[in-house]
């Protein structure tokens, strides 16, 4: 289908324009949550799998890992804003 | 267009630019770390042996990033519903 111009954009009625704006919302918030994944595996793919390739399946040990690094990455980044808080009020 | 037909239009477009976005950040990564760890000294051209350990990272590193995905959603709901 050809791109949308802004004359088409002009037929929304009040009730799609709502739809749209909730649905842009959500996918918004998808794609964030798709980039904290895309970044933390990045980082944990880089700490736990460290010895050479052998198979293309994760192995117990680098699926723990993996499911661990991303876990601690985030208790840290929790308790960064908590610490940097606690200076703003000390 | 009528307007429906518009907002479907645009749904479709905006799930699709998102899609991409998406895959070309993975096929990215995959290369960046694959590269890394499979040819560590290239030669004139892609041994076997490098294609092998190539295929065998991309599924470990999809892999991977479901873990993480997983990991990270499941962290999100329970959060979420403190």
């Amino acid at each position: 289908m050809d791109a949308l111009n802004d004359h088409d954009l002009e037929k929304l009625n009040d009730k799609d324009k709502a739809e749209l704006r909730l649905f842009l919302n959500n996918e918004s918030q998808k794609a964030r949550v798709q980039s904290t994944v895309h970044s933390l595996t990045d980082m944990c793919f880089k700490k736990c799998i460290t010895s050479n390739i052998k198979q293309g399946k994760l192995d117990k040990t680098e699926e723990g890992c993996m499911a661990n690094c991303a876990d601690r990455f985030l208790d840290t980044s929790a308790l960064t804003m908590k610490h940097l808080q606690g200076l703003r009020q000390g | 267009m009528d307007s429906e037909s518009v907002k479907q239009e645009v749904i479709k477009q905006v799930q699709t630019q998102y899609a991409m976005n998406n895959a070309r950040e993975l096929i990215e990564k995959i290369n960046e770390h694959c590269f890394q760890k499979c040819v560590p000294k290239p030669g004139a051209s892609l041994s076997s042996g490098e294609q092998t350990c190539f295929t065998q990272c991309m599924e470990k590193y999809m892999s991977s990033w479901n873990q993480v995905s997983t990991t990270y959603i499941t962290r999100l709901r329970r959060e979420g519903g403190q």
